[in-house]
């Protein structure tokens, strides 16, 4: 009797040790539950989405995208685009490092010069590349020329972060990785990678100091799990609502579902080389006619998604508003086909990744199957996004599953990456691997860049992606929907934005 | 003694060069490490330059050889990825890991041996009956799902364990420990249960299938015609005996969830050196993955070797020459 009146008060006492009230967030501060945690703190290091959200927190480019998607001056305060090739960038004066050191001209020379190391910046060396000087006019102005024309360089001013020279050179490359040192509006208080990201508000900041005082970013990449630490109340709010778990937090009357379009636009890469059925316009119709992308959307998306109708995204420069989808009509599919002689169909291979985007796999098994309908003996090659892009970049594949999401809101970029001819001089194409090639576009596209007048460009890229369309460049699927979940009485008011970054300044508490 | 531990060591570092050639290859073979490190806009020219600052132009030996060379010194690279020194990114988990596998290492080796002696006394008692049912549960039911349940039971219905995560952890020397705050032991506690299930549960009916064995050997009935005390036959004379296959076994499983605990750590977002492990092989970070197999190779080689050694305190009669 005595020993279970002794494990009754063990256990009572267990409960009373753990079972207090978990309260995520005080008044100032919040927790978030992110779906990937940061790769480096050298905001020059990683190109992936979920980096340069953490470091958009750390650091300021010259420029600043808020969640509309529009551009806004930061650390320049105004810039002139004066010809084809410069750049003129009138710095905001008294910005200060977080370790105190000025912000000048000669930080901005350092950084953008620091983008061709291939040590530190692999995955800048694009950037980099296109920068042929950088000078210093004064400490607050500063001319960049790039080596040919390139309409959209300040396009990518929001990701391209100001480093402080001086304790990014004293310091070792590794450290530069793990301390952020910048302007930001948060200074990093602890990094301890794989679990959590700590940081407390920059009092000093040149926008006025951020409302939430401490931020804590937990790494929880298991779905499950992230949805048990919101509803648990460890955290306040989680980025990336697994879908499976969506409806289960749609029905919680504690949590509210945040959602906004986003911009990553699924498609299907077909190239077009001469004697293989994909080179004939007819038969590229009948696989976009064949495939039901509304019963992707509802069945395999969970309604998470929209159609979309081209590879760029409405935010963008280039987007065309005129295109439409082709109906899905698989009886049309069918006589097309039939026209262009292929009455039995053809067999082929579609490759896709299958830890990449959300329902990647299923995407392309639903593809396979309406496109078996048709009568295409249609193969199915998914693998690994580690085995897959490889795959891709070396033109093994003529027909795939990818995703594409201009981080210069610029059809330029999509075109130039993902259809221009490959193996030209211009050393475009990097992500055409599907081999697609129509000189007459390319021709059209060489044309855009000469274009200095933004309205006269937008417009000529517009009517590029119509002729693109009409010629079924690539089958548009859909957009992901961005997805925050939050618990109400946290009383947080956040929004999701396009491009998935979490900036934590943009957030306050009721 | 000390030859043979020579000896072993020998042979250790033979087995080293192997698996590290080996992973080399492996990883040099499996895809083009371009993929980790250009990122997504690189043109192909950016591409040759990156490929010549890393020495990825140079024949696969001289990779190799250099790679053996810098490693020797301790010198392991730089991650693909993160960019920072592959050692200390692996060396910066191991607390963590640690500190989960031997806690639960140590309950599945006592509650295991100590439940396997129980159960092999009275084999046909109801309550010996169920926890034998409950071991063959424990062995069937995949990791994931009891990490699942018991977060959905213990962190969302009950609301008293934490979800996720190592809590509030302090930090002594490199050392980051979670024992010493409250919520760093109350963070432990379901992951340590999710590890310790399966490993309990095998070493349960391992010590319980030797013990049925043992029991019935003549030498056990004469030590108890002997008139000696249970203890003493059941823990000096029996257990002793049975202790050698299981000491090799809770081995194997130290090495095993010290390097490998992907699951549970995934599950539970445990910093340790299995989940790095799994978002590498993910990112394709092939120096992280290959340091990664020599250094868990080291630890289990010496986990191996001390179990030899230990054999001889168990069984006097094992003797190295």
């Amino acid at each position: 009797m005595k020993r279970i009146l002794l494990a009754f008060l063990m256990a009572g006492l267990i409960v009373a040790f753990f079972g207090l009230p978990v309260n995520a967030g005080t008044d100032s501060s919040i927790v978030i539950g992110e779906d990937s945690g940061p790769i480096t703190m050298d905001p020059a290091g990683s190109l992936a989405d979920v980096n340069m959200s953490m470091m958009s927190n750390f650091f300021d480019g010259l420029l600043q995208r808020r969640a509309d998607g529009k551009q806004y001056p930061a650390l320049a305060e105004r810039y002139e685009h004066p010809d084809l090739l410069s750049w003129k960038f009138y710095l905001r004066k008294g910005v200060k490092f977080h370790n105190g050191n000025p912000f000048t001209a000669d930080d901005v020379k350092f950084t953008f010069e620091r983008l061709k190391n291939p040590k530190c910046c692999s995955e800048f060396m694009d950037y980099g590349s296109q920068i042929a000087s950088v000078n210093i006019i004064d400490d607050y102005t500063v001319v960049v020329k790039t080596v040919i024309p390139d309409p959209t360089f300040d396009q990518n001013l929001d990701i391209l972060f100001m480093m402080d020279k001086e304790s990014t050179e004293s310091r070792d490359p590794g450290e530069v990785g793990l301390k952020p040192i910048g302007t930001g509006a948060y200074k990093m208080v602890e990094w301890i990678r794989g679990s959590h990201v700590k940081m407390v508000a920059n009092e000093n900041y040149w926008e006025g100091a951020p409302r939430i005082k401490n931020v804590t970013s937990m790494e929880v990449v298991e779905s499950s799990t992230r949805f048990a630490a919101l509803i648990s109340g460890k955290v306040d709010v989680i980025s990336g609502v697994p879908l499976e778990s969506y409806d289960m937090l749609a029905k919680n009357s504690k949590i509210e579902i945040l959602t906004c379009p986003g911009r990553r636009v699924m498609y299907l890469a077909l190239g077009n080389k001469p004697g293989t059925p994909l080179a004939d316009i007819r038969v590229r119709k009948a696989i976009y006619m064949a495939i039901n992308e509304d019963e992707i959307i509802a069945k395999l998306m969970r309604g998470q998604a929209v159609p979309a109708t081209q590879l760029a995204e409405p935010a963008m420069v280039g987007y065309n508003k005129n295109i439409k989808r082709l109906p899905y009509d698989p009886a049309q599919s069918k006589k097309l086909l039939k026209e262009a002689g292929y009455p039995d169909g053809f067999e082929i291979t579609l490759a896709g990744p299958n830890d990449r985007y959300i329902q990647d796999e299923k995407i392309c098994e639903a593809v396979t199957q309406y496109l078996t309908k048709i009568g295409i003996k249609c193969k199915l090659d998914v693998k690994p996004k580690a085995a897959f892009f490889p795959e891709v970049v070396e033109g093994k594949h003529n027909f795939y599953l990818l995703s594409w999401m201009s981080n210069p809101y610029d059809y330029r970029q999509d075109y130039s990456f993902a259809l221009y001819t490959r193996g030209t001089e211009k050393g475009y194409g990097a992500w055409n691997g599907s081999g697609y090639s129509n000189p007459k576009l390319d021709a059209l596209f060489d044309d855009t860049d000469k274009i200095v007048d933004k309205n006269k460009r937008r417009l000529a890229l517009e009517d590029l992606n119509k002729k693109v369309m009409d010629q079924v460049g690539v089958i548009p699927l859909h957009i992901g929907v961005n997805t925050l979940a939050a618990r109400k009485e946290a009383g947080i008011i956040i929004k999701p934005r396009p491009d998935a970054f979490v900036v934590f300044k943009e957030i306050f508490k009721k | 003694m000390v030859t043979y531990i020579i000896r072993r060591l020998l042979q250790g570092v033979a087995v080293l060069i192997c698996v590290s050639f080996i992973c080399f290859v492996m990883f040099r073979y499996s895809g083009d490490p371009m993929g980790a490190l250009a990122g997504v806009y690189a043109t192909a020219k950016d591409r040759e330059q990156i490929r010549i600052a890393y020495g990825l132009d140079k024949p696969f030996y001289i990779q190799y050889v250099h790679f053996v060379a810098r490693a020797t010194r301790g010198d392991f690279g730089n991650s693909y990825v993160t960019r920072v020194p592959v050692l200390g990114l692996i060396v910066e988990r191991i607390p963590a890991s640690v500190e989960l596998a031997v806690i639960s290492a140590i309950i599945a080796l006592s509650l295991g041996t100590g439940l396997g002696v129980l159960v092999s006394l009275k084999p046909r008692l109801a309550i010996n009956r169920l926890i034998m049912a409950g071991s063959l549960a424990g062995i069937s039911i995949p990791t994931f799902l009891m990490g699942i349940l018991l977060v959905m039971f213990f962190a969302v219905y009950l609301g008293i364990l934490p979800p996720f995560g190592r809590g509030e952890t302090v930090k002594i020397g490199f050392w980051r420990t979670g024992l010493l705050t409250w919520s760093g032991i109350s963070s432990l506690i379901l992951p340590v249960v999710t590890l310790t299930v399966y490993q309990l549960a095998v070493l349960l009916r391992l010590t319980r299938a030797g013990m049925l064995e043992v029991l019935k050997e003549e030498y056990i009935k004469t030590a108890w015609s002997k008139g000696l005390s249970p203890r003493r036959v059941i823990f000096k004379h029996a257990l002793k005996n049975v202790l050698i296959p299981v000491v090799t076994i809770s081995g194997l499983m130290l090495g095993e969830i010290l390097a490998f605990a992907v699951v549970t750590e995934t599950i539970f977002q445990w910093p340790g050196m299995g989940n790095l492990l799994l978002k590498s092989i993910y990112e394709s970070d092939q120096p992280v993955i290959v340091t990664y197999i020599i250094l868990v190779s080291i630890i289990i080689l010496s986990i191996n070797i001390l179990i030899d050694i230990l054999y001889c305190f168990l069984n006097p009669r094992i003797r190295y020459g």
